[in-house]
């Protein structure tokens, strides 16, 4: 990187070239660091005012310092961008420079295999380089295989190759082609010259400008993983096998690290275990160990004691081959198999084993017999003995280079729900008029994203970097090097890379204000709307929603279960309530939860004692302090979740009746707003306790 | 409350699996069926009788909620018995055959008893047949509701009969009925009827119409369905009704400008899992809980949430976040969907897979005109075939994914039940970092020949496919291993293993064409199961040095393999060797290029 003097100056308005090389180098080192690549990377500076480098020798090479040798990159060398490197006052020749890269290279290569040797070079070309030595260095270059890359300030001349315009039409960019001094221009020679031996067509492709780098280097690199070969047979009947080997193309990509769970003050995993331990479900909680537990499964409301051994040994087995199931049936494309059907997290592609040709012609003639028959071959598909086996479709897929078939997962028999909902065409109600049905019309029309006749897509979804990966880097990295501070907000081009295209709001404009006008919406206005704690809470919920990705639907959850599960064990009534209280002490909604369970299991339990006056007490002199303890929040969710007071008809020496018991709940809202005033009242804690 | 339990069961399942506020209790189902003589006629050349069809829907369905929801609660109820069983034994004929609780595996067997021959044998020992009142009946399956104290999000009673006049006319009788009917249905429970085929046709307006809870969209088609005659579809037509439409989320679908769609995001196809196990005390088989607690190694004091961070480690340094802020990161927005454009069908890649997709239905309650607009643009997205491509949050804290819209248009069978409902259907689009860069090898390509052979053989396969013809094996064989332990019955019962391709009968179909196809493309002793490879293959056809001279091959022979298209079974040397015996000069190398070139030369 040049950091000598004429890198500081810069148009009025405009970004010194200093600080966009730097930030090109910050973006292009922070990604190496979080997509942890094994590439090193070493830094030299040129036009510092000290030298340091292995050729510096009798005024030969004189202000260029290797700031940093060949190694990963690391946070280190992030926060030395980041503090140390500072414009300077020199100039140094560029092409000493390049030789000084060239030199390190060689020599800190040498131990070391290397896919790859590439030179970056980031400079404006302002000062004057002998070009005496050109073809030797060019020479060099060729012979030790490496690779060079300019940027710099400005675009590259395009109206002289007539090739992408792309930079050409930005107008922001700083000094567009024109005003270059003298020693730029030579400079921009040499360099074209330069690229130009190195590659004949494409050499002028390495020339960038900051700008345009900067903006390239903004995502975080994309989450690569190399494929996995996965080679096993496709038999059809019992007797004609293609050998193939298939590969995921399609799936799901997550972030490969986790969050580990660290000591609020030491910051050390060490330092925090987690642990599991089993108890019976008693008065004690008395623990058992692990290894005194079996395991059994749930059959409707049996349990069934069924050991790993007894598992194992009757699980469902298919023949160990690792065979790809068979094509056995095979169906009419379009109607039969909808895209909605599929399942599974993948798309395997599939082609014939590597170095046998035959089979690469028996699985290109089934290829071209589906297609030519528009058809799919419904196979079972098993990735090893293991694995559960799956039932799938293979799609035939012919490209210009290869052709494949293409591998989704259908849905079994318990998959389906089959689930009817009301017609729609059908309801007089919601048949749109032909009015309303133009204005949608016109609407679709301002809306397509597809332009021209080529019908070219203009947003493409598989283009866009995982938005999720890209803001967790960005805040990773904010932490790590400006630990302390918020987190930043979202990166402007991410926002916009998630937005309708500016073309298509401009257009869609009016066909949407007609569409407001011919279709009116009008939010339902719930008497009682239920809440629940997300909404109630909103954002300030401690628990995120996404958490409940862990939910279960197959278990269904009521308040009786909850009590067999955390709570139950506090039997005693006494305890219970010492318990609530000390749950609603902390005015937070994962509390609130807690204490209802409470409430709920003290009632069961006072229902199953047949003894109802303790609870009905402590819930009617609950409902008296909720107002002065600011509980109201925790009653609505009482009220919502309907936990009365005990009726005569659930507990016999019960005084309340079940009219009574309901209207408890209900009649709040009114007595809520009466009982308001009487805030020196204080039906505190400890009279609560006391009755106990 | 169900979301928040949710949040502290950290079992298992995914996003698709949970229910909202709405749905919070469990679901019940009651089976009031017709014991009356007339249900156990059987049809002609042997078909079941209605009251056999009745109980192995009854059947399946108990299997079913064991393997889906074990917690629903299912009763089975006989009305027109000639003996009595309730609590409290207040009504005359009927007889509550199961309560209402969960299933488990003693009630799979009490219904498999009443089933075939045997079974009708037994039902009129143990229950007859005898007067019917069905407002009896209704009133005894009301007391079962109200007598269970757990909470319920669903009641549901489906009667069974293929009576359509039960009281032969008896108006008291009638009248009765009619108004315990609408007591259950005040107190929020559906009544289905499942008319079963009668000789003269089944009319329900004479009686039922007065019974049955209306349909959802307020339609008349409920009243029109037939009576089901047959067995499969009397299961699709209790199965629809039977399984709970659960909304995964409640959002809004925004267009822009400040207009909002209510929508209901409904998981249409979940893949079935096998339970995870619960660990028992060995010493008694009862049930232990787990208690999971985060504690300080050093003082051994458990942890508060506030006293804990995460952090990750990149390049040898640990970065530290709160957990909140861990959260916050992934906010992007509010839950909702928005509108970015419509597409093209043709643009909806088939391969862009990476989620099963879910189904998208207007919620009239939350946005009134929400269904008209929805369906406005279901019209017209289906007619010129495009779709809606949105941007979606599923819910709070959760990155948003590009989500195509595609138009399903309702569909129905000839017996009026719905097959397809009408909504969108939600696919997920991969980001960038989801499609892998693969390398695609150099295949070769068959001939026409090859590829015709391969045509026949695909045209014998041919079969129809139904998404629900193939059993998960894995879960049945799981099941039926419990249900074997838990009935003590001596071996599991036999499981159709219906993913396994029938390979005799394929065999049998394809006939030599297999032999044939192999001839035009396998080489003479080619072993797929070995690894063939360039090795081995010179090796059949003479390897190494010496084999020169037997590269040559007679032009007759060339001939008939250009005729027959299988130039590309010989090998590349061969393919060689005969460019120089017939004086054709190619400068590749590839083995496609040597073959186009000797066909080029050979045809003229």
């Amino acid at each position: 990187m040049d950091v000598g003097f004429s890198m500081s100056n810069s148009a009025p308005g405009e970004e010194p070239p200093f600080e966009l090389a730097k930030k090109v180098i910050q973006k292009f080192v922070q990604r190496q660091v979080f997509a942890e690549t094994k590439d090193e990377l070493a830094l030299v500076l040129f036009g510092t005012d000290s030298t340091k480098n292995s050729l510096d020798k009798d005024d030969q090479y004189q202000n260029i310092t290797v700031h940093r040798h060949l190694m990963v990159p690391d946070f280190e060398l992030l926060e030395e961008i980041e503090n140390q490197i500072h414009p300077e006052s020199q100039q140094a020749d560029w092409l000493d420079a390049l030789v000084v890269c060239m030199d390190l290279l060689q020599t800190e290569t040498k131990e070391k295999k290397c896919d790859r040797l590439n030179i970056v070079l980031l400079t404006d070309l302002n000062t004057e380089a002998n070009s005496e030595q050109l073809d030797v260095i060019i020479e060099n270059l060729k012979k030790a295989g490496i690779t060079l890359q300019f940027f710099l300030p400005f675009p590259v001349g395009d109206d002289e190759e007539g090739g992408g315009d792309a930079d050409g039409r930005d107008p922001s960019q700083p000094g567009t082609g024109k005003g270059l001094s003298k020693e730029q221009k030579s400079g921009l020679d040499m360099v074209k010259h330069i690229m130009l031996s190195l590659d004949e067509e494409d050499g002028l492709g390495e020339i960038y400008s900051f700008s345009k780098a900067i903006e390239q280097l903004c995502m975080f690199k994309r989450i690569e993983k190399r494929p996995m070969a996965w080679p096993c047979q496709l038999t059809i009947g019992s007797c004609l096998p293609i050998r193939i080997v298939g590969y995921k193309a399609v799936t799901e990509e997550k972030l490969k690290k986790t969050w580990t769970t660290v000591d609020a003050q030491t910051n050390q995993k060490d330092d925090v275990k987690r642990e599991t331990v089993y108890c019976l479900d008693d008065d004690n909680e008395t623990e058992v160990q692990k290894d005194d537990t079996i395991q059994g499964f749930r059959y409707g409301s049996d349990i069934v004691p069924f050991s790993k051994v007894d598992q194992d040994q009757m699980k469902y087995k298919h023949d160990g081959k690792v065979l790809l199931g068979c094509t056995w049936h095979l169906k009419q494309i379009s109607d039969e198999v909808q895209r909605h059907q599929f399942m599974g997290t993948q798309v395997i592609k599939i082609f014939s084993a590597k170095d046998d040709e035959h089979a690469g012609v028996a699985l290109s003639a089934l290829i071209r017999a589906l297609d030519e028959l528009n058809m799919v071959a419904i196979v079972r598909y098993a990735y090893d003995r293991r694995s559960n086996p799956q039932v799938g479709a293979a799609f035939p897929c012919i490209k210009q280079d290869y052709e494949c078939l293409m591998y989704v997962q259908l849905p079994f028999m318990e998959d389906l729900r089959q689930f009817t909902f009301p017609s729609l065409a059908n309801n007089k109600k919601f048949t749109p008029s032909d009015t309303q049905l133009s204005a949608v019309d016109s609407l679709i029309d301002s809306m397509m994203l597809v332009e021209g006749d080529d019908q070219k897509d203009m947003f493409k979804v598989h283009h866009i970097p995982n938005p999720a990966f890209q803001r967790h880097f960005q805040c990773l990295h904010h932490r790590a090097v400006s630990p302390g501070t918020p987190l930043p907000p979202m990166e402007p081009w991410l926002k916009t890379a998630l937005e309708r295209p500016d073309v298509i709001s401009e257009r869609c404009h009016v066909p949407l204000e007609e569409i407001k006008r011919k279709f009116p919406l009008t939010e339902v206005e719930k008497k009682k709307k239920l809440k629940t704690s997300a909404q109630i809470f909103g954002k300030d919920s401690e628990e995120p929603d996404a958490k409940k990705e862990k939910g279960d639907e197959e278990e269904e959850y009521s308040l009786a279960d909850i009590a067999e599960g955390s709570v139950t064990s506090v039997r005693i009534r006494g305890q219970l309530t010492r318990r609530i209280e000390q749950l609603l002490s902390n005015k937070n909604t994962h509390y609130y939860m807690k204490s209802i369970t409470c409430i709920q299991a003290f009632r069961e339990q006072s229902v199953k004692l047949g003894d109802a006056n303790l609870y009905n007490g402590y819930l009617q002199s609950l409902k008296r302090s909720i107002p002065n303890r600011g509980l109201e929040v925790f009653w609505n969710l009482l009220v919502q979740d309907a936990i009365t007071l005990i009726s005569k008809d659930e507990v016999e020496g019960s005084t309340v009746s079940k009219n009574e018991a309901n209207q408890f709940l209900v009649s709040e809202e009114k007595k809520e707003e009466a009982s308001t005033p009487q805030a020196e009242d204080t039906g505190d804690v400890d009279d609560l306790l006391d009755m106990m | 409350m169900t979301k928040w339990v949710k949040l502290h069961n950290n079992n298992s399942g995914s996003l698709s699996l949970v229910g909202d506020y709405k749905t919070t209790g469990r679901d019940s189902l009651v089976f009031l069926v017709d014991a009356s003589k007339e249900m156990f006629i059987k049809g002609e050349d042997g078909e079941p009788s209605n009251f056999d069809m009745t109980m192995q829907v009854v059947r399946s369905v108990y299997t079913s909620k064991i393997i889906n929801s074990h917690r629903d609660l299912v009763a089975l109820v006989f009305y027109g018995t000639e003996q009595s069983k309730n609590p409290r034994n207040s009504f005359k004929h009927v007889y509550v055959y199961h309560d209402l609780d969960e299933p488990g595996a003693k009630r799979v067997q009490d219904v498999d008893a009443l089933r075939g021959g045997k079974g009708a044998q037994l039902a009129a020992k143990t229950m007859g047949s005898g007067e019917t009142s069905l407002g009896d009946a209704l009133w005894c399956c009301a007391n079962l509701y109200s007598d269970i104290k757990l909470r319920l999000s669903q009641k549901r009673l489906m009667i069974f009969t293929c009576r359509d006049e039960p009281h032969g006319g008896d108006s008291v009788k009638d009248r009765q009925a009619r108004t315990k009917a609408s007591d259950l249905k005040e107190t929020g429970v559906t009544i289905d009827l499942m008319h079963l085929m009668k000789p003269g046709g089944f009319n329900v307006a004479s009686f039922f119409r007065d019974i049955v809870s209306p349909p959802e969209d307020e339609s008349e088609l409920g009243l029109q369905l037939e009576p089901c005659v047959k067995l499969e579809d009397l299961q699709k037509r209790v199965r629809a009704k039977e399984q709970r439409k659960r909304a995964m989320a409640r959002l809004n679908l925004c267009l822009g400008e400040g207009i909002n769609v209510a929508v209901g995001i409904y998981a249409t196809a979940v893949t079935a899992r096998k339970q995870a196990p619960v660990r028992l005390y060995r010493e008694t088989n009862e049930p232990v809980r787990s208690k999971t607690r985060t504690f300080h190694t050093q003082t051994g004091s458990l942890l508060l949430p506030s006293e804990i961070k995460k952090a990750q480690v990149y390049s040898k340094k640990q970065i530290v976040m709160e957990k909140d802020e861990v959260d916050a990161i992934k906010k992007f927005d509010d839950p909702g969907m928005f509108l970015i454009g419509f597409k093209p069908m043709e643009k909806l890649k088939r391969h862009h897979h990476i989620r099963p997709a879910v189904f998208l239905y207007p919620e009239e309650d939350e946005v009134k005109g929400s269904a008209c607009l929805f369906s406005a643009l279901l019209t017209k997205c289906s007619e010129r075939n495009v779709f809606a491509l949105c941007r979606c949050i599923a819910r709070r804290n959760y990155p948003p994914r590009f989500v195509a819209l595609v138009p399903q248009k309702e569909e129905v069978d000839e017996g009026k039940v719905q097959i397809t409902p009408p909504g969108f259907n939600v696919i997920y689009l991969p980001f960038a970092d989801d499609i892998r860069t693969l390398d695609p090898p150099q295949c070769p390509v068959a001939s026409q020949i090859q590829v015709d052979k391969m045509k026949e053989i695909v045209s014998k396969l041919r079969f129809k496919y139904r998404s629900d013809a193939f059993e998960n094996p894995v879960i049945q064989q799981h099941y039926r291993n419990l249900e074997a332990l838990a009935l003590d019955m001596m071996a599991p019962e036999d499981m159709e293993d219906l993913i396994m391709p029938k390979v005799d009968q394929i065999d049998g179909r394809l006939g030599p064409l297999v032999e044939e196809f192999k001839d035009l493309v396998y080489p003479f002793n080619y072993n797929p199961d070995s690894k063939p490879a360039a090795k081995r293959k010179t090796a059949g056809t003479g390897g190494g040095a010496e084999k020169k001279p037997k590269v040559e091959m007679p032009e007759e022979e060339l001939r008939a393999h250009m005729q027959n298209g299988t130039l590309g079974k010989l090998t590349v040397a061969v393919l060689k060797e005969a460019c120089k015996q017939f004086g054709v000069r190619t400068t590749g190398t590839k083995k496609q290029e040597l073959i186009d070139a000797l066909t080029e030369r050979l045809g003229s």
